[in-house]
């Protein structure tokens, strides 16, 4: 543009001087329209528990509120409130095993099989992800419980009733990994399709047998991914709440129904917060990870 | 060997494990269900015998005609149509920003609805309990509703900004080069591209309020009675076996519906990333 031109001169400087004005009218509405749900998140999420980190982390004095780890040490010192933490970390971990042990051989079945069956086993695998957990824990209940109907089939047969698995800390374990199974299971699939098929191919045509093809080609390949699946499942199983409060045992009892039974039957609504930030504590690592992994992946779908 | 032997015994080797997998878990995964719908259809089931002695619809026709089920089912139906409609009339325009317009803090706010996930879920419920008692909201239908609309957001603001980041924007452009105003864009080019995704988005959001057992037990008992507290009810204190049973092949019904939708509609892997997987 030739600056000797007053009025092309005139329009540009017109469509620079309108175009920040614009884009900053955009950006409000932006805002505007963000506004509900991102409140939301600041009022219901972030808002609780920093004020629960806050006011666990001070005890109020006749002279005001000062810092105090009291509430922790209670936490710390009381054996009851211990053991319901060392039985979550047990099941959790217990849990977390079978579902990464259980999804990988079912994932790779799928991944590499051309065979019809792998159609019905991706349909019954996922099927749990359409039924509820409470119809679950009834299910459980009534196949696994005392006469259940494994009972009756084993007392048909001539065999010794099982050691019911109900009010035992396996009930929460079998209720959950039933339940986390098709998560898992994407998650571990969707890992897979990195692999590829040639990789796999050209180690067994060089003579790596089954173990060492898994070994070396295909896990490290999918570690990564193992580790998010693992990182959402504690997510969800530290603080499980319904299938251990309905499955599990009473004494000692996982964090869930510990905390629900502080908060509402003993009325400690701070205890109750203290094993709150405990969980977060416990899950932070986890937590961070997880959340890492799932920004970065959606950074990479954006470009 | 020859080469068609090597070819060929991977591949039987393989339909064995798959035998052995599918028998397994069909029989973890298929024996629980079996056993609920079973006792559902039965009227006299005594132990040890392995088949029950009396079918029949008895318990169904006790269970259809109890004010409580049908007075639980309104609440749950209700909460989760107030839920997603809520959801959607907060979350889809926040979406569209998020795709569409450009604004300060943009990403932050975006990757700020990962903190539902970031926290152990019940350890946040009792967060926002505590909150809850001193507000009075303890019991309170609206209280279930707002926690419950929280757990929504990542499905209703994640799912639909990638549709709306997927649109052809050419198409949209040459609508409005034809002439087209901006809500005219919207309605006929914008829309029909995203209604696949959103309204699987809607329908999980619908689905998984109906299951919401955790906020309403804990904020909304005992005033508010949903269909899975009445379920609890039952595992907790009825001795009658049939009730639960009936309740549970009741409950299931939208669970079902969501499966029918998703296989016509659906991959598999399309509903694992909604799930987050």
């Amino acid at each position: 543009m030739s600056s000797a031109d007053p009025a092309s001169g005139a329009a540009a400087s017109l469509l620079a001087a309108e175009a920040p004005v614009r884009n900053d009218r955009r950006g409000l509405w932006g805002l505007l329209l963000v506004a509900v749900p991102v409140a939301l998140v600041v009022g219901l999420i972030l808002w609780p528990v920093a004020l629960s980190v806050l006011d666990t982390l001070s005890v109020t004095t006749p002279e005001g509120r000062r810092f105090s780890l009291a509430h922790y040490r209670f936490f710390l010192s009381d054996g009851f409130s211990l053991r319901n933490l060392w039985l979550t970390i047990w099941v959790t971990a217990v849990s977390t095993g079978l579902l990464l042990g259980l999804s990988l051989p079912i994932a790779l079945y799928l991944r590499f099989s051309h065979s019809r069956l792998a159609g019905y086993v991706q349909t019954i695998a996922l099927f749990p992800l359409f039924v509820p957990s409470i119809l679950l824990a009834y299910a459980l209940i009534r196949t696994l419980g005392p006469n259940g109907t494994l009972d009756t089939l084993l007392n048909a047969v001539g065999l010794p009733k099982i050691p019911s698995p109900y009010l035992t800390p396996w009930g929460p374990i079998i209720g959950l990994v039933w339940d986390n199974l098709p998560l898992t299971l994407l998650i571990v699939l969707a890992g897979l399709g990195n692999v590829s098929q040639a990789a796999v191919e050209a180690a067994r045509d060089v003579g790596a047998n089954r173990l060492s093809v898994l070994r070396h080609i295909i896990l490290p390949r999918i570690t990564g991914t193992l580790l998010v699946a693992a990182c959402f499942v504690v997510l969800g199983l530290f603080s499980a709440f319904t299938l251990p409060w309905l499955l599990g045992p009473t004494v000692p009892e996982m964090m869930g129904p510990f905390m629900r039974r502080t908060i509402i039957d003993v009325d400690q609504p701070t205890q109750a917060r203290t094993q709150a930030v405990v969980t977060f504590l416990f899950c932070a690592v986890f937590a961070w990870f997880y959340v890492r992994s799932t920004a970065r992946n959606r950074r990479e779908n954006e470009r | 060997m020859s080469l068609a032997a090597r070819r060929l015994s991977p591949l039987r080797q393989l339909d064995l494990r798959g035998l052995v997998i599918a028998t397994l878990l069909s029989v973890a995964i298929l024996m629980p269900l079996i056993v609920v719908a079973v006792w559902s259809l039965t009227e006299i089931w005594r132990w040890p015998a392995v088949i029950p002695q009396k079918f029949g619809l008895r318990f169904w026709q006790e269970m259809l005609g109890r004010t409580d089920v049908w007075e639980a089912m309104r609440t749950s139906l209700a909460l989760s149509a107030i839920v997603t409609a809520l959801s959607t009339v907060i979350c889809l325009p926040a979406a569209w920003a998020f795709a569409r317009l450009d604004f300060p803090g943009r990403n932050a706010f975006f990757l700020s609805f990962l903190t539902v996930y970031a926290f152990p879920k019940f350890g946040l419920y009792i967060t926002i309990a505590t909150i809850f008692m001193g507000l009075g909201l303890i019991g309170s239908f609206w209280g279930v509703v707002l926690i419950q609309l929280v757990g929504t957001l990542m499905f209703m603001v994640w799912i639909p900004v990638s549709a709306f980041q997927n649109v052809d924007r050419r198409l949209e452009e040459a609508a409005r080069d034809a002439g087209a105003g901006p809500l005219r864009v919207f309605w006929s080019i914008t829309l029909p591209q995203v209604l696949p995704a959103v309204s699987a988005a809607v329908l999980l959001t619908f689905v998984n309020t109906f299951y919401e057992t955790e906020v309403a037990w804990l904020i909304g008992a005992p005033e508010v009675r949903t269909v899975p507290l009445l379920m609890i009810r039952f595992i907790n204190s009825e001795l009658v076996v049939q009730y639960g049973a009936v309740l549970s092949v009741i409950l299931w019904l939208p669970s079902f519906l969501l499966l029918l939708v998703v296989r016509r509609f659906l991959g598999a892997q399309a509903l694992g990333r909604a799930l987050g997987a």
